[in-house]
């Protein structure tokens, strides 16, 4: 017969404290890559979920772009790629989630309308084939937590979990308990939070939470400043980086996050609260009328050829 | 007495269990795969018998446990119960400058290892899990913590201090630690033994030449300098980890290379080195043959290599005010014959005189390898961390029980 370690235990009960041992993340866009990379890289394995098999294969090469991109920067050995790509599969069917201890859903928002019916028609699926005490979760930025949770038949293991872009530099999620979140769920999540190397922010469920109420009250203002003719938009963003350390200024980072999903935020964000300060500013939505979204189609606020920004597309009012 | 000793790695834990002070290994294995999928242990008994046993290991106490069954099953095991066990000793990697030798592990010395995380943040934490998981499973048995950095706490501020703002010292402890302890005191300590010798009138250089390497000298049983500093990065050019080089150059680098501290750590610790001049390998026998093959980068990064560590040998005849011996070990150490003797090429003006025949061959074991007459005598000796951590343990736990008599 053949032996297994089992067969040597002490006689004394091994209690399994919930180990995250197995992610599933559903969709696997722009986000939903950054979101598989970041977290296979601390050893954890991981399988995502996309509409077909063409689908798959893009995503794998585009995954192993990025990490030959990493890589050609020394952040990584081959021999740790083909450990983080050998942690990845990609699947088509539900089934394939059942033995994951959290799921994310990161679908991509860029659809016009809202997402939140899709998202819930998501969770359903993905509680019919999990354990009981798997965490379901969705990466969303303004919608709220408790609204998706409602769809299941245990609604206390939802989290909210926003992972900030880039994901693999930013060192902190905003983590949102819902209102039947439950305090186990919360703590698996913080655990989880542990692995992959992020500080959490806890966040009382709010739209917008913290960092994406910031950032479009930002780019609104920033899209003020440039409408009255104050400076460019290149001198906003270096204006914005130089005096704060940020990586990104509010044009790049807009561009970076595509203006059709900051659009969307804007708008979820001004449904709630009403106050116009989240209002879409006319340059955004004059911007994305003509498909100007950002990198993902090479113009936004700025023109990018090869993923480098060339120049500017919006300039200033000036009085000469 | 029997002694286990563990060596809790981030996913895996090497262990053997001794009887001392006979220093018999009764058997010796590892744990590996913690936590991840395709865990097992690989069980070794002193009769030569061997199992390997897949399941699954949820994390380091779960592995702790099986080891524990293995030891006292019937069909691989070696004592009856686990009650047989006096003592564990744990090989610590960074005890920082809290201890200077091995310790009985107290709830204090615990709350000081937690301190010194943030110094080995990838050593430390498995090292204590292990410790944790000893006490939880084994409450009354004495534990002892062996530490990488504690021989080397006998080094002046002269040789560990960095020419940095003092203040940096006292706010962040920056300073140089040095690595591989319980390796050059036990190699230094046995060469002695040996050689017929009293340590305690001896200056020694060991040679500690492994995939991570470093030197110390070692005046008269107490370490005055070392290579590796405040990390493992600091001095010998190594298998990917660059070893000494100029600050400047790595700002510079990250500045031209658009790199982050992250991915300047992986630069330095995983793609310089043996590896990174060569472009063949960071083992020393891919080097070795590609150079005999002509590759001029692999000839390049051997010779640096044995620059180095002639040039630190020069540099700890001067620390020390001469040397008597010199010792190597290690895996290059003990079986890289060229390197080593090319290593000390060029150092009979300072009493080396290699019985090249005898260096050239000697592979493994312990043999002195210098001229009858040399001046300097070099020696190669196995270095046996597990041991020298059984034999701290052991006269520890020793200690502690006369203690307890009176």
């Amino acid at each position: 017969m053949h032996e297994t370690l089992a067969d040597f235990s002490l006689g004394r009960s091994i209690q399994p404290r919930g180990m995250i041992q197995k992610v599933g993340v559903i969709g696997c866009g722009a986000v939903g890559q950054e979101i598989t990379r970041a977290i296979s890289q601390y050893g954890i394995d991981i399988v995502f979920l996309d509409l077909d098999e063409d689908r798959i294969k893009l995503i794998f090469s585009q995954i192993e772009d990025q990490l030959d991109d990493v890589i050609n920067h020394w952040g990584l050995t081959p021999g740790e790629k083909r450990a983080i790509l050998s942690r990845i599969k990609g699947t088509t069917d539900y089934n394939d989630l059942a033995d994951c201890d959290i799921v994310i859903e990161s679908i991509s928002s860029r659809k016009r309308g809202t997402s939140i019916e899709e998202r819930k028609e998501i969770f359903k699926k993905v509680e019919a084939v999990v354990r009981e005490d798997a965490i379901i979760s969705s990466n969303i930025a303004t919608l709220m937590i408790s609204d998706l949770a409602a769809v299941l038949q245990h609604p206390e293991r939802a989290i909210g979990i926003h992972f900030i872009l880039p994901v693999h530099k930013s060192r902190m999620i905003e983590v949102v308990k819902g209102i039947s979140s439950s305090d186990e769920s919360y703590q698996q999540v913080i655990k989880f939070a542990g692995m992959i190397n992020k500080k959490i922010v806890r966040v009382n469920e709010s739209p917008g939470n913290i960092v994406t109420r910031m950032l479009v009250t930002t780019i609104n203002e920033a899209c003020e400043i440039l409408m009255e003719g104050v400076a460019s938009v290149s001198d906003i963003d270096t204006a914005m980086k130089e005096s704060s350390g940020n990586i990104y200024g509010p044009f790049e980072m807009a561009d970076r996050i595509g203006l059709d999903k900051i659009l969307k935020y804007m708008d979820n964000l001004y449904q709630e609260f009403g106050d116009k300060k989240y209002k879409p500013s006319p340059i955004i939505k004059r911007l994305v009328r003509a498909n100007y979204y950002g990198r993902i189609t090479n113009r936004g606020f700025y023109n990018y050829e090869s993923g480098k920004s060339v120049d500017q597309t919006v300039t200033c009012a000036v009085i000469k | 007495m029997k002694i286990i000793v563990l060596n809790c790695g981030s996913s895996s834990i090497k262990y053997q269990l001794f009887e001392m002070p006979s220093k018999m290994v009764l058997a010796k294995g590892i744990v590996d795969k913690i936590g991840l999928k395709g865990a097992s242990i690989k069980h070794k008994r002193e009769d030569g018998k061997e199992v390997k046993l897949e399941g699954e290991i949820l994390d380091h106490q779960a592995g702790i446990q099986y080891l524990l069954g293995v030891l006292v099953s019937e069909k691989y095991g070696c004592i009856k119960s686990i009650d047989e066990i006096d003592a564990v000793g744990h090989r610590v990697v960074h005890a920082g400058e809290k201890f200077s030798g091995s310790v009985f592990i107290t709830n204090e010395v615990i709350d000081a290892l937690e301190e010194c995380v943030d110094l080995a943040p990838l050593h430390n934490p498995p090292n204590l899990k292990g410790i944790y998981a000893m006490k939880e499973l084994l409450p009354e048995v004495p534990q002892v913590g062996v530490f990488d950095t504690a021989f080397h706490q006998t080094m002046l501020p002269s040789a560990y201090l960095y020419g940095i703002p003092y203040s940096l010292y006292e706010k962040h402890k920056i300073r140089r630690y040095g690595f591989h302890g319980t390796s050059h005191k036990y190699v230094s300590m046995r060469a002695c033994e040996i050689l017929g010798l009293d340590i305690n009138t001896q200056k020694i250089i060991t040679c500690h030449l492994g995939n991570g390497a470093s030197m110390a000298a070692i005046k008269n049983g107490k370490s005055v300098d070392t290579t590796m500093g405040m990390t493992p990065i600091e001095g010998l050019i190594m298998g990917t980890r660059c070893g000494d080089l100029d600050v400047g150059a790595l700002l510079y680098i990250a500045d031209k290379e658009e790199t982050s501290i992250q991915y300047t750590s992986t630069l330095v610790n995983k793609f310089s080195g043996m590896l990174g001049i060569s472009g063949v390998s960071s083992d020393m026998r891919d080097i070795e043959l590609a150079a005999n093959e002509g590759n001029e980068r692999a000839k390049i990064a051997l010779e640096m290599y044995q620059y180095r560590v002639r040039k630190y040998i020069g540099s700890y005849a001067a620390a020390m005010g001469g040397i008597d011996v010199i010792v190597f070990t290690g895996g290059i150490g003990e079986n890289d014959t060229l390197t080593r003797t090319k290593s000390l090429e060029g150092l009979e003006f300072l009493g080396i005189e290699l019985d090249t025949n005898k260096s050239m061959t000697s592979r493994g074991k312990e043999e002195v390898i210098s001229n009858v007459d040399s001046k300097v005598k070099v020696i190669v000796v196995p270095t046996d961390e597990e041991l020298m951590i059984a034999t701290d343990t052991h006269d520890i736990v020793e200690k502690l029980g006369e203690a307890n008599t009176f």
